[in-house]
């Protein structure tokens, strides 16, 4: 895993909160005529809480989540019903840019496609998804620091492993012919090994690229 | 009429100067971009009249698409003063926004990439989007939208999706777009960087009539014939003007583009006048003289059509056709491919016809040919990427594809060598075998797939895109790593590559801060650094600036030393001419559109990315990418507002069917006995009657679903334990109730799966995203930005089949290296993921900055006033579906508890 060493970046200086839209940062220290963030606004559209970028870029991201809601594969040998999908990195990601609301937005508008191929699993899945961003984006807003960002991964993932097998016993009787009993059941061999694999997943992941990511947002500015 | 420049450059003589009849003035203005060094404009004034062509060229990098931004009111910048329309936009106090938004309503702008300003899958409600932001009237917005598509020749396509046409296609739609707007000026940035020849003269007659109506046309380009279609022409330079000057002349200082694409005449004559060795790669089938080319016992007649055509100039000896390919030089073959036909999954023809071609090890090839004439499928062919429907591939000696039919079948004389028996006899084993039912073309194993990964090296167009590590050789070490390498022959590997491409400087670079030249070397190094034998580049110099050209130049000029041989896709025949020993054309087959070629190579089965399955089709961004004639029928009929043509369920009001539809389908699942399940059975039946969907395309679109059931029903068999055991599995009882749950879990599943299907086949995600905001909007009162988050989501899913294009090139690219993340260790499969996960945000990026430029010009802004081109009123129909389903669910409860 030395490829992703984290070693050279300091930490404080990984994401920029969305919310403050950028004036905060001074690139250009001494240098006076070094033309700060939002220099070249024209104060119509391109600024404000829901500039056309926020939006263009929220939009982008729920995408990059629906597609990547459809690349599902197994996590665990033998029980291939139980699949795995990156979207959720998509939703972390966004809350730690664009905070918790963004999380909100991408975990839930990011399903909606599934919304009419499976309408109570889809409940399920933004539960799960908004269980498990939104609380790592609350806490990365407060401690803007690597261990924060720890922090409100694990977290979050402990929040959507409660809520997954919650939801579980509820959902699952309503697709296969089960009591709650057997589904309680299926907790230790299945649920709990499955969701923890999903979970380290798109947390690792997630860890690992959100730096970059947010320089690349940071970059692409106008 | 000569404007003279006005010299003046303080605020107080701009204040004087009659700004009647300018549609821009700018005095002394300056922009530079955040963190640059160098202003991007240093100083430009420049006034632009009502109703002048102005065109303004210059090199990359020259500052002509910022000034082209300030022109269109869409970027401040940082001191100067602007005046655009009369309205004072920009002085010493800064910003003005009021000014801004008047003076933009009245601009319109059309960008490089025609795709990212498409906003929503149905052209009508495309072009009406701006009209929406303006707040026009709905009637109005029906002029608009007519009057627009006509001015630029698309009215039959009014239902048509813009996201699956064309890039000519869709730049046109883009500047309906922007006509609908009533611009009184158009800024249009490079709108045909990225289209053929006929596309561009398309666009460019458009932008002639628009000028002739009055509107201000400002054209950015770097096309010298372009630019002087304009009455005037503005040079750039290093940010500043260097020459303004009316009329015929050509600009003295214009860059002629390096990768200009001659039409096809010309291309003949300068391939033919530049003295190498080229063979023309005809399909066996676009020949008038082979009278069948579909079953393979003909392909003996379509060889000789398929025998490529020598050129006069070059020496024959030296380029082998066909029949010396197969018969004798079976070793020293890097590349053969023989016969191979391709077409792009959901493409109705082949891209690739009949091809047959071969290139020895050690030599340098270059493949060219037009747009749409197959060569990223041959590169995607030839690295297994890609599966064909027939014909033989080898590559390194490794089968890449191996049709029985072909070599096993018809007796050819050319299909017979050494190589061709071996291949026969495999062929036979595979039938036997079995392999994947559908093609007889047999893949190759996975062994010999991690084989070919190590021979061979790929670099894929834009291969930058791939780019995903923290520094350059992490990001150089992926390909070496995934080879199972041990860390110091990594290390090696790495430093060699960089030192090749003269990028060593760069190592512990973050590949993201690099510019765009420097990215593609560190890709290529990516790909050299695994030591391939045989190496394929998609365009490797394509949009690179000189310096950037020559050094991948200088590494191909250098492999070729090292013996390794290269297969080089190129539209400069320079280049060719430079590097290649030989030229091979690619002809397109008979029916190539750049439409099916180009469009629809992301559905391409992709062994290695088995299992990701393009989505379901029920997604609704897919809709009528099946379907387009069925859309192209309706497209007359369909007007905002008036349901003529459109069948019951289309027309309700989308407000109630989505809410309806929700009910139903959540309801299904308290499905449980066999009368609930006929009440639910009718009630679909009749729904899917209503919608008038042909049952054909239903089964289409649920049948990904039905294996789905088939688990449902297995996993209720094993687990219900009650009744009668009717035989076991093992230690499982299946009883007879446990059958008979599995048949009624999988049946209301079903009709969950077809209700879902009719609601995304009848609905238009504008009346979708309509309907979740006007459901929503009482959310408004809490804060709650509704409106932009309904936008969010049409334009979400709008974006969506582009974004999953993006994530199958990166996968492909990825793939190539040897990253899998179905296989391996986690911490292998976590890097395969991040590999992967990584350039995807890049790419979602990218489209996104794009996307709020394109939102800019067609006038969004946060909380206006907008209108909705499709009227949401209730009718009485929808009354009576609201009725008819309350009584389903009434039957639903009531046959639940009497029976």
């Amino acid at each position: 895993m030395s490829i992703f060493s984290h070693t050279s970046i300091p930490a404080r200086t990984i994401i920029k909160d969305g919310q403050s839209s950028g004036n905060a940062t001074n690139t250009g220290a001494g240098d006076t005529t070094i033309s700060p963030k939002d220099a070249h606004s024209t104060g119509v559209g391109d600024s404000g809480r829901w500039s056309t970028r926020r939006i263009a870029m929220y939009a982008c991201f729920v995408a990059l989540s629906m597609a990547l809601s459809f690349v599902e594969f197994p996590l665990i040998p033998g029980v291939p019903w139980l699949k795995y999908d990156p979207s959720g990195i998509v939703a972390l990601v966004a809350g730690f840019a664009y905070g918790p609301a963004a999380a909100l937005i991408v975990s839930i508008l990011g399903f909606v496609p599934h919304l009419f191929i499976s309408p109570w699993g889809t409940l399920m899945a933004w539960l799960v998804a908004v269980g498990l961003s939104v609380p790592a984006a609350l806490i990365y807003r407060r401690m803007h620091t690597r261990s924060g960002a720890v922090l409100g991964l694990v977290v979050g993932a402990l929040v959507a492993l409660v809520l997954a097998i919650v939801g579980n016993l509820i959902i699952t009787p309503m697709y296969a012919h089960m009591t709650v009993a057997q589904v309680a059941a299926l907790i230790v061999p299945a649920l709990l090994p499955f969701n923890l694999a999903k979970y380290a997943i798109n947390c690792v992941v997630t860890f690992l690229i959100y730096k970059p990511v947010s320089d690349l947002l940071n970059r692409s500015a106008r | 009429m000569a404007i003279p420049r006005i010299p003046s450059p303080t605020s107080a003589s701009v204040d004087a100067y009659d700004m009647r009849g300018l549609a821009a003035s700018l005095r002394e203005v300056r922009y530079r971009y955040a963190g640059a060094q160098d202003w991007a404009l240093d100083g430009v004034s420049l006034d632009i009249r009502n109703g002048e062509y102005v065109c303004i060229v210059g090199a990359n990098g020259s500052g002509k698409s910022t000034l082209g931004r300030l022109i269109a009111g869409l970027s401040a910048p940082d001191s100067g003063v602007i005046t655009l329309d009369g309205h004072m936009v920009f002085d010493e106090a800064g910003a003005h926004a009021d000014q801004y938004r008047r003076a933009r309503h009245d601009i319109g702008a059309v960008f490089q990439n025609p795709e990212d300003q498409i906003v929503t899958t149905v052209t009508g409600d495309d072009v009406a989007f701006g009209p929406e932001n303006l707040g026009m009237s709905r009637t109005r917005i029906s002029e608009q939208v007519a009057y627009a598509l006509d001015a630029v020749g698309m009215t039959g396509h009014l239902a048509d999706d813009p996201t699956t046409m064309s890039g000519g296609q869709q730049q046109r739609i883009a500047i309906a777009g922007i006509i609908a707007m009533n611009p009184r000026m158009v800024v249009l940035d490079e709108p045909t960087a990225m289209l053929d020849q006929d596309a561009r003269m398309g666009v460019l007659t458009i932008l002639d009539k628009l000028h002739r109506q009055g509107t201000t046309i400002v054209h950015i380009t770097h096309h010298a014939d372009e630019a002087s279609r304009g009455q005037r022409v503005i040079t750039m330079s290093a940010g500043r003007i260097v020459s303004d000057s009316h009329l015929t002349a050509e600009p003295a200082g214009a860059d002629t583009d390096a990768y200009d694409r001659p039409s096809q005449d010309d291309f003949r004559h300068l391939l033919q006048a530049s003295g190498m060795p080229v063979t023309w790669l005809r399909a066996g089938s676009s020949d008038e003289y082979a009278p069948s080319d579909s079953s393979p016992a003909s392909s003996g007649v379509s060889v000789t059509a398929a025998a490529p055509a020598t050129n006069g100039v070059s020496d024959t000896a030296d380029s082998p056709d066909a029949e010396e390919v197969s018969a004798a030089r079976g070793p020293a073959l890097a590349i053969n491919v023989d016969h191979v036909s391709f077409t792009p999954q959901g493409a109705a023809f082949p891209s690739v016809e009949q091809l047959t071609f071969s290139v020895r090890s050690g030599e340098t090839v270059a493949l060219m040919g037009a747009n749409g004439a197959g060569k990223t499928s041959v590169v995607k062919l030839l690295s297994a990427l890609a599966r064909p429907d027939s014909g033989n591939i080898t590559v390194a000696g490794i089968p890449v594809a191996t049709d029985h039919r072909y070599t096993a079948g018809a007796e050819t004389p050319h299909g017979t060598g050494s190589a061709g028996r071996q291949t026969d006899r495999r062929a036979r084993a595979a039938r036997w075998i079995g392999h994947l039912p559908g093609s007889a073309v047999k893949p190759l194993s996975r062994r010999q797939r991690i084989e070919l990964r190590h021979r061979l090296g790929l670099v894929m167009q834009h291969p930058e895109r791939q780019l995903f590590a923290h520094t350059v050789a992490e990001d150089v070490a992926y390909g070496p790593r995934n080879l199972g390498l041990s860390e110091q022959e990594v290390t090696q590997r790495v430093d060699e590559a960089l030192e090749l491409l003269h990028i060593s400087e760069l190592r512990d670079r973050s590949p993201f801060g690099l510019s765009g030249g420097q990215q593609r070397l560190v890709a290529i190094a990516g790909v050299i650094a695994c030591h391939p034998d045989v190496l394929l580049l998609d365009e490797p110099t394509a949009s690179l600036d000189e310096m950037a050209s020559a050094r991948i130049r200088d590494l191909l000029a250098d492999l070729h030393h090292r013996g390794v041989t290269v297969l080089l896709v190129t539209h400069n025949i320079d280049e060719a001419r430079a590097l290649a020993d030989r030229v091979l054309v690619l002809e397109p087959p008979k029916h190539a559109g750049q439409q099916t070629s180009i469009r629809h190579l992301h559905g391409t089965r992709n062994p290695e990315a088995g299992s990701m399955s393009t989505a379901p089709d029920a997604s609704s961004t897919e809709r009528t990418t099946s379907e387009p004639a069925d859309a192209t029928d309706d497209a007359a009929d369909i007007h905002a507002g008036d349901g003529s043509g459109r069948s019951a369920i289309a027309m309700l009001d989308a407000r109630v069917k989505t809410v309806a539809f929700l009910a139903l389908m959540f309801s299904a699942f308290a499905i449980s006995s066999p009368y609930q399940l006929a009440v639910g059975a009718v009630l679909t039946a009749g729904i899917v009657a209503a919608a008038r969907i042909r049952p054909s395309l239903l089964l289409a679109r649920i049948h990904m679903f039905l294996f789905l059931f088939v688990f449902a029903g297995a996993l209720n068999i094993f687990f219900v334990r009650t009744g009668t055991p009717l035989a076991h599995i093992g230690a499982v009882p299946i009883t007879d109730d446990g059958v008979y749950t599995a048949i009624i879990y999988a049946c209301r599943f079903t009709l969950v799966i077809i209700l879902g299907a009719v609601y995304v086949e009848t609905t238009t995600p504008t009346a979708m995203t309509d309907a979740f905001e006007s459901l929503l909007s009482p959310l408004k009162r809490c804060g709650i930005h509704v409106q932009e988050i309904a936008l969010v989501l049409s334009l979400a899913l709008r974006f969506l089949p582009t974004l999953r294009v993006e994530i199958m090139a990166v996968t492909y690219a990825q793939a190539a290296r040897g990253g899998s993340i179905e296989s391996g260790s986690p911490a292998q499969r976590c890097r395969a993921m991040c590999a992967i996960i990584m350039p995807v945000f890049a790419a979602s990026l990218r489209h996104a900055d794009n996307l709020s430029l394109a939102l800019d010009a067609r006038s969004y802004e946060e909380g206006i006033r907008r209108t909705h081109w499709h009227d949401m009123h209730l009718h009485f129909r929808d009354g009576v579906f609201c009725v008819a389903c309350a009584v389903y669910l009434a039957a639903l409860v009531l046959a639940a508890v009497l029976l």
